[in-house]
């Protein structure tokens, strides 16, 4: 391990906010990814100075610098796989301004997504790119992934609430990128380029990002069905059809199944499920795209369908989606839901085909797979239920991931729709973009010439993430 | 990673369920700790974490990961909302019995007992976790028993009853709080002290605007457990001249530390001083609100605050 001068940094953030102690430092080397790895040192800056004096000593001494916001990237982003100094910037959770004259709000990345919510209520608005995670995840965290989640579909991702930022560079240097305008026709737009980063071309201290109004009228639907491949046909003909969905869900039998085993929901246990959203300020507006949405459900053989304004009955809708996660976790004593080739998106029309080909290969592989996910912006969630205890059902998993992956490719999809790349993904990301990863390259070298910021990651992550990567789980040999 | 299991024999039947934990850190959200500190290690995700590497051997039991894993106040409310179903204080629990046997006892927060003590031993009759007793010359705490409810602290007369480490749940870091709050509030009328059942705060770890809180009219304060409301918590608002104080505490069936049931007598024994005073009894209030009953807590302090209003400052 690299020495690092804890004293220069105890000058720099205090010696209340700095953390050294191996207990620590375990801690701050996972998150919710299937990854671990030690760091040197947490630091929790609480001003921009102190990140660019972090950074300026970083870049001297050739220090790996990782920034950290909740803890809850799902692919690895933030575990220190070449060691280095742990930026934790939940220190820095100042919401600084919401203006309401010009629809805009500037916050420290510290700040929490429910919290700017919270806020932003009262005025009758909202940050729409709401991950699931909104509760822990920070906005840096989620600049830094290009969060996004069930209601992207209308409202994008974080990508696209993003006007403006300041960022540290690797040398400590401020710059500030983007404007306070809705448009900006001119340059490289380099505020979007630090979007979806993953923390490796700067910091993020500050951020300016658009809000958009609460929706005054919000109707819940859900159809069943008794194959998948009218649930994607449905899919892909509500969103050909110009309708406006502010949600739109597939869940599949594995998952239906899952939750009335564990959570005794007594669902109708069909091949697929659909629920659908629409919202608006204007009831008549609503109704006109839920009923788009329903007679096209119809159309593809769609089955109890049914819609609802009344948020009881709404909840009562969504319970089945809502219960998926502590459903798989408790699935199988036996079995750990890990989270691996969890958001992959392929084009609308490819969507049905894409849950078939996961349930496909985990029979393959005799794993559990399930298929869902926010199917109206093209993404579709699984995760892996395995014993990760034994060493081939880690193997069994890779290959399954890989054939995924390949599926996905070939029918011109991306790897990761929402939750990034980090460590477990750069396999199939290197594939995907084989012809621009030297751009990628380059632009970091430009950057950040000593490769400190969040080193081994994204297209210089190992492409073997089982045996290149330290697992967290305890595995058999 | 290589399976290095010690000699945890408490913990190591948790084995699989920490494994299964997915990590997804939801559980900040509920721990005052997290809330106080802003530390991930204060988190629970932090001491499942720990309690893995425990087991795993990549974690050498120290005093630090004692620390850590003897500060817990027991709310469960990490527990409650776990998605994965995980068990969290019970492992916590059987890691504290592991540790203790290492001799690594915490204290974390732990209560203790300062040589004031003057032996009266009305704490060991107060504790619900039956973690004090005598040993005929001190009071001693079971590390693992205590769940850090803080009752004894509010029954010790001589103030010997102590928690090390309080995470801000402390009646004099409450104080100030109050305090703080009047002084930078221009509208500032009451403070509502919660239990942290009661009171479903969300993560609320971000600083707002100053233009957002100016015109707040009330401060909310988590005290832990409404068994730790005594009076002179209670009173301190009215010395920066509050309207009202209103207290918010689990229903008597829900609460594991019979706090209830204490605070009701409390409150109660305010109001009777506040009639003998001539001020309204009402300003003192305390509401039930079951876990999680957002809407509930919400329309109490509406209701209070309205009544307040009503009632005007106190002359």
């Amino acid at each position: 391990m690299k020495t690092i001068d804890e004293e220069k940094l105890r000058q720099i953030v205090g010696d209340a906010n700095i953390k050294t102690d191996p207990s620590d430092l375990y801690i701050y080397g996972s998150d919710s990814s299937v990854h671990h790895a030690m760091p040197w040192a947490v630091v929790r800056p609480k001003t921009t100075e102190q990140v660019q004096a972090v950074m300026r000593y970083a870049n001297e001494n050739l220090i790996p610098v990782i920034a950290r916001g909740g803890g809850s990237g799902m692919c690895g982003q933030t575990v220190p796989v070449r060691g280095g100094i742990i930026l934790d910037m939940k220190g820095m959770n100042k919401i600084l301004e919401i203006n309401l004259k010009d629809v805009y709000c500037r916050v420290e990345p510290g700040v929490v997504d429910d919290d700017l919510n919270l806020a932003l209520k009262p005025h009758g608005m909202f940050f729409p790119p709401t991950p699931a995670s909104s509760r822990i995840a920070t906005i840096g965290g989620e600049i830094a992934n290009n969060a996004s989640g069930v209601r992207s579909v209308k409202y994008g991702a974080t990508r696209d609430a993003v006007l403006g930022m300041k960022v540290v560079l690797p040398n400590g240097d401020l710059v500030n990128l983007g404007a306070r305008t809705r448009v900006e026709a001119s340059g490289y737009q380099l505020h979007k380029l630090m979007v979806g980063s993953e923390g490796t071309l700067g910091i993020v201290v500050e951020a300016t990002l658009s809000f958009v109004p609460i929706p005054e009228f919000r109707c819940m639907g859900i159809a069943n069905f008794n194959t998948l491949k009218d649930a994607g046909e449905a899919i892909g003909s509500i969103m050909a059809s110009g309708a406006i969905p502010s949600m739109l869900e597939l869940v599949d039998d594995v998952a239906i199944k899952a939750v009335n085993k564990t959570m005794n929901l007594g669902l109708k246990e069909v091949a697929a499920a659909l629920i659908f959203e629409a919202d608006g300020m204007v009831r008549e507006a609503v109704d006109y795209e839920i009923n788009k949405m329903k007679a096209i459900c119809q159309k593809h053989n769609g089955e109890d369908i049914y819609a609802s304004y009344d948020p009881k009955e709404r909840d009562k809708i969504f319970l089945g989606r809502k219960s998926l996660f502590p459903a798989l976790s408790k699935y199988d004593d036996n079995l750990a839901s890990t989270a691996l080739a969890d958001d992959m998106a392929v084009p609308y029309s490819k969507m049905a085909e894409m849950a078939g080909k996961i349930h496909e290969i985990a029979d393959k592989y005799g794993i559990v797979m399930t298929a869902y996910g926010h199917c109206g912006s093209g993404c579709m969630h699984t995760k892996i239920l395995m014993d990760t205890k034994r060493k081939d059902q880690w193997e069994s998993a890779r290959k399954a991931i890989t054939e995924v992956y390949d599926y996905v490719r070939s029918v011109n999809g991306t790897t990761s729709a929402e939750h990034g790349i980090g460590l477990s993904k750069a396999e199939s990301f290197k594939i995907e973009k084989a012809d621009s990863l030297h751009l990628l390259a380059l632009i970091k070298k430009a950057v950040d010439p000593n490769n400190i910021l969040n080193p081994g990651k994204l297209s210089q992550a190992p492409e073997d993430w089982v045996t290149a990567t330290n697992l967290r789980y305890s595995v058999n040999s | 990673m290589e399976n290095k299991t010690k000699e945890f024999k408490h913990l190591e039947k948790w084995q699989k369920t920490l494994a299964n934990c997915i990590r997804c850190g939801y559980c900040y959200e509920h721990c005052p700790m997290f809330k106080y500190t802003g530390w991930e290690s204060d988190a629970p995700r932090a001491k499942i974490i720990t309690a893995f590497g425990l087991l795993s051997g990549e974690v050498e039991p120290s005093e630090s990961v004692s620390q850590k894993m003897f500060s817990c106040f027991y709310c469960k409310r990490c527990e409650a909302a776990c998605s994965s179903g995980v068990a969290l204080t019970d492992i916590f629990t059987d890691a504290k019995k592991d540790l203790v046997e290492m001799d690594l006892k915490g204290p974390g927060t732990t209560s203790t007992t300062k040589l004031t003590c003057a032996r009266c031993l009305i704490c060991l009759k107060a504790c619900p976790h039956e973690a004090r007793s005598y040993d005929g010359k001190n009071i001693v705490v079971d590390p693992v028993k205590c769940q850090a409810c803080g009752i004894c602290i509010e029954v010790c007369p001589a103030g010997a009853a102590t928690i090390q480490n309080s995470f801000g749940t402390d009646r004099n870091m409450l104080m100030d709080r109050a305090s703080n709050f009047f002084s930078t509030h221009e509208a500032a009328k009451a403070i509502i002290f919660a239990c942290n059942w009661s009171y479903y705060p969300d993560l609320q770890a971000s600083v707002l605007p100053d233009a957002e809180t100016r015109d707040k009219n009330y401060e909310i304060l988590v005290n832990m457990c409404g068994g730790r409301l005594e009076p002179q918590l209670l009173m301190a608002p009215f010395l920066y001249n509050a309207w009202g104080v209103m207290a918010a505490v689990c229903p008597e069936d829900k609460c594991d530390h019979k706090g209830n049931v204490r605070a009701k007598k409390t409150i109660e024994s305010l109001k009777n001083t506040f009639k003998s005073i001539d001020i309204d009894p009402e300003r003192v209030r305390l509401v039930e609100i079951k876990a999680g009953d957002k809407a509930k807590f919400k329309a109490e302090i509406d209701t209070f605050m309205d009544n307040l209003n009503k009632m005007g400052p106190i002359r």
